[in-house]
């Protein structure tokens, strides 16, 4: 019999927003697909509600026809519905077998039954894998393994319950190219067998390898399901992306020809490789690339916060052949880390603690702190970057995202940079933030600061950016700007050629 | 609870306890014995306020109590050498010769925790666990387990002078709190500790130097132990190489009731003060109403149990 699972006109609420709004789908066994969308489209909300773990404020979930209510992730496991996420749960120091098994490993008959089954359990874990055409050697310990056979011990975990409904999201993010494509002959080979596979990811060029349709949602809609087959990739990012509304930059906002950055041959084992790049002075460089392009890792080595293999930095005068944190502080550079809770912020201490985190030998003489200048750099930053706050000395965890970013770029502001690295500094706040935050670059720009740019919303980079860098697989492999591309050509830029074509696995 | 009401109610508790002691426990109130109360509690106290900076930069140090002694012995022993005739110089030249080099000792040995921290990502927790036995044993190896007693009687001041009716060790301790608070305060030492133990990644990636903050603590607490050590052998006038047994714990136990985050980030100075204390005046208190040590055990037991769960938030919910 072919699984199916329906959902019917389902609808989140969080407080302040609607995460999904009248979402009805199908998925049937024995098909891959795609679940596509931004980030905040509602993908993961959808996904937590289908798992058990969130409950949808109104709307009905169907399995093999008949309506199911799942308020717990084990009633999703008992109807069916397996999710295996992005970040590994195995436990690396038992092994194969006992992961896959894992708290239902079989013991022996009669009054030994408190005793292991050692052989019954390999030979279970083993015919799990064998369904899923795997072999490994499930004596050994799962921290011997690759991620991507990691990730496979994770699915046969979740394919051990016998699930009609596998949903997996974001399987990729961490896996090479080979071992990517291991994981898709795994799951090609689940579909087959009849399973109804939810497949969440956000590289649209695997598309062609694993998905049979594609699920389109977009600000908690679902905006469209189509097969492969008869779609193209051109018309699957107008989906994800809409009408782009585009708002520029001020046309008056123009870089001076003078270099302020300059980065030549660049590289980092594995990561990236012959980086060139000049950043002018008022200049606002936009990377476009997608996640693991290696654009990341690029900012992060730049800054010294990271080391790297080969290439020079020209900053402030200075050839560097290396860098440190320090040293490129001291030159004027300044890095907003993708990550604010945790390489930015000190969550618990003080918003105006924050803030002069970065400028500590600013506001202090001698080591010594002054309270009052203190006060007056955080009262100039909370203003000029319009912070949402009772009172500085509140901790910093308890401010909006989006106030939170302000914060995180405003601690720089009193360093006197010269160049601003932003890593995704938009990510995880709301649209209001996000123009603020933009205002911010176009300010710096003014007074003469260039930026760097890096961003997944491809949209932004097209609003904000002088010029941008199109970066795939650790190299640079064009450069356009703004007024000659559409978010769809540079998407598609980002992904590579192979998104259009369907290839049979 | 309101977070105001949460930041004041150990000094709450600890007025409550005043008042119960002072109704009940004959003699409590009088001059001389809350002056006592804070001799007994100096020489830990000197150390909880080093220990402070030490856990708020997300580390420990197990190893205070071997310090002391450590610190006590190779304090008499240098002055013992340096003194004795027929060459021997004046006493109060190589009394303070000695220690210095046992405050340079102790810099050094906290500093070498503090690398091994930094350098090789050896855990606080296991090298001064090491400290506190390789200490303990280099101690008994100085004073070959017989104190050492080379002291002139004024060395005494240090650990059970007055002056006018104020024990001198009390003086200190206020002196070390004082000047422990304005580091951590007003000093941009002071905030690169709390950045460092509230999120080591983001200091860094700010520019704050974490190896240096790191070691300094490690360097710091060490040579308050020193100091402890030094008042220690002042007031027994020796040094033994029993002295501090287990004031390891002591020390964080007060300074956890003082309301610092054993996971560092979160603490405060004036809490430790207060931690401090509050559990010299409670043995103080019990001792005066007889009540058992056994007792007095349990109760301190419990007391810790109850002020860390007082500083527990509520888990969040996602």
């Amino acid at each position: 019999m072919q699984a199916s699972l329906e959902t019917f006109r389902i609808r989140k609420e969080f407080p302040g927003t609607v995460a999904l709004e009248d979402v009805s789908l199908r998925f049937e066994g024995g098909r891959v697909v795609a679940l596509l969308g931004k980030n905040g489209a509602g993908k993961s909300t959808l996904v937590k509600i289908l798992a058990g773990t969130l409950q949808p404020t109104s709307g009905q979930i169907a399995i093999n026809g008949r309506p199911v209510k799942l308020k717990s992730a084990g009633d999703a496991f008992r109807h069916g519905i397996a999710t295996v996420y992005q970040e590994l749960s195995v436990i690396p120091e038992l092994s194969a077998a006992e992961n896959i098994l894992l708290g239902r490993m079989p013991g022996k008959r009669g009054w030994a039954r408190v005793m292991l089954d050692w052989p019954a359990a390999r030979r279970r874990a083993r015919e799990i894998l064998a369904e899923m055409g795997v072999d490994l050697d499930v004596h050994q310990k799962v921290r011997r393994f690759g991620v991507a056979q990691q990730q496979i011990i994770e699915i046969a975990k979740a394919m051990s319950f016998n699930p009609s409904v596998l949903m997996l999201d974001e399987p990729t993010s961490a896996l090479a190219r080979h071992e990517t494509e291991m994981l898709f002959r795994v799951v090609r080979r689940l579909a087959r067998s009849g399973v109804a596979v939810i497949y969440i990811t956000h590289r649209l060029h695997e598309l062609a390898q694993i998905a049979d349709a594609v699920t389109v949602l977009r600000d908690g809609h679902h905006v469209g399901t189509a097969n492969f087959a008869e779609t193209s990739a051109d018309s699957i990012v107008r989906m994800i992306f809409g009408s782009v509304v585009q708002r520029q930059r001020p046309q008056a906002l123009q870089p001076s020809p003078e270099p302020l950055l300059q980065v030549r041959g660049l590289c980092r084992a594995e990561k990236f490789h012959d980086i060139d790049f000049t950043v002018h002075r008022g200049e606002i460089l936009g990377i476009a690339g997608m996640l693991g392009s290696g654009r990341t890792e690029l900012l992060r080595a730049i800054f010294g916060a990271d080391p790297f293999d080969g290439g020079r930095i020209i900053l402030g005068g200075r050839i560097l052949k290396g860098t440190s944190v320090r040293g490129m502080k001291r030159l004027g550079a300044a890095l907003i880390p993708e990550n604010r809770k945790e390489q930015s912020l000190v969550p618990n201490l003080s918003v105006r603690a924050n803030l002069c985190l970065a400028s500590l030998d600013a506001i202090g003489w001698n080591g010594l702190i002054s309270v009052r200048r203190e006060n007056l750099v955080a009262r100039h930053f909370v203003q000029r970057l319009d912070i949402q706050l009772a009172n500085l000395r509140l901790p910093v965890h308890s401010l909006s995202g989006g106030n939170q970013q302000k914060v995180a770029v405003g601690k720089w502001l009193n360093t006197q940079p010269r160049v601003m690295l932003f890593d995704e500094p938009t990510r995880g706040i709301d649209l209001q933030a996000k123009q603020q935050i933009f205002q911010i670059m176009w300010d710096l720009s003014r007074d003469g600061i260039g930026s760097v740019f890096v961003s997944s919303e491809l949209e932004e980079l097209l609003e904000v950016c002088h010029r941008i860098l199109i970066m795939r697989s650790g190299a640079i492999i064009g450069e356009v700007r703004p007024e000659d591309i559409s978010v769809e050509d540079l998407v598609v830029r980002c992904m590579g050629e192979s998104a259009g074509a369907r290839s049979e696995p | 609870m309101t977070r105001r009401l949460r930041e004041f109610i150990l000094e709450g508790v600890l007025i409550a306890l005043c008042l119960v002691l002072a109704w009940r426990a004959p003699g409590f109130l009088s001059a001389d014995n809350l002056l006592n109360v804070l001799h007994n509690v100096s020489m830990q106290g000197v150390i909880a306020f080093g220990m402070t900076m030490v856990i708020i930069a997300g580390e420990i140090d197990l190893s205070v109590g071997s310090m002391i002694a450590f610190a006590g012995c190779l304090t008499a022993w240098i002055t013992g050498r340096l003194s004795a005739a027929p060459h021997g110089w004046p006493m109060p030249r190589a009394i303070l010769l000695a220690i210095l080099a046992s405050l340079l000792a102790g810099v050094a040995i906290g500093s070498i925790s503090g690398m091994l921290r930094v350098r090789f990502r050896v855990p606080t927790f296991i090298s001064t666990l090491a400290w506190l036995t390789v200490l303990r044993g280099a101690a008994g190896l100085i004073t070959n387990g017989f104190p050492l007693t080379p002291f002139p009687d004024w060395y005494n001041f240090i650990g059970a002078g007055h002056v006018w009716k104020v024990p001198f060790p009390a003086i200190l301790f206020l002196a070390v709190f004082l000047l422990i608070q304005f580091i951590m305060n007003y000093t941009t030492f002071g905030r690169s500790i709390y950045a460092v133990g509230g999120n080591a990644e983001a200091a860094r990636l700010s520019g704050i130097h974490v190896p240096r903050v790191k070691i300094g603590v490690m360097a710091i607490v060490s040579a308050l132990a020193v100091i402890a050590g030094v008042m220690q052998s002042s007031q027994n006038m020796s040094g033994s190489d029993r002295s501090g047994m287990g004031w390891e714990l002591d020390v964080i136990a007060a300074v956890i009731i003082g309301g610092t985050n054993l996971m560092g980030g979160s603490g405060r100075v004036w809490g430790t003060l207060i931690g401090v204390i509050f559990l010299g005046v409670l043995v103080n208190g019990m001792t005066l109403l007889n009540i058992s040590e056994y007792w007095q055990m349990v109760v301190r037991g419990v007391l810790i149990l109850m002020a860390v769960l007082m500083n527990v938030s509520p888990p969040e919910r996602a």
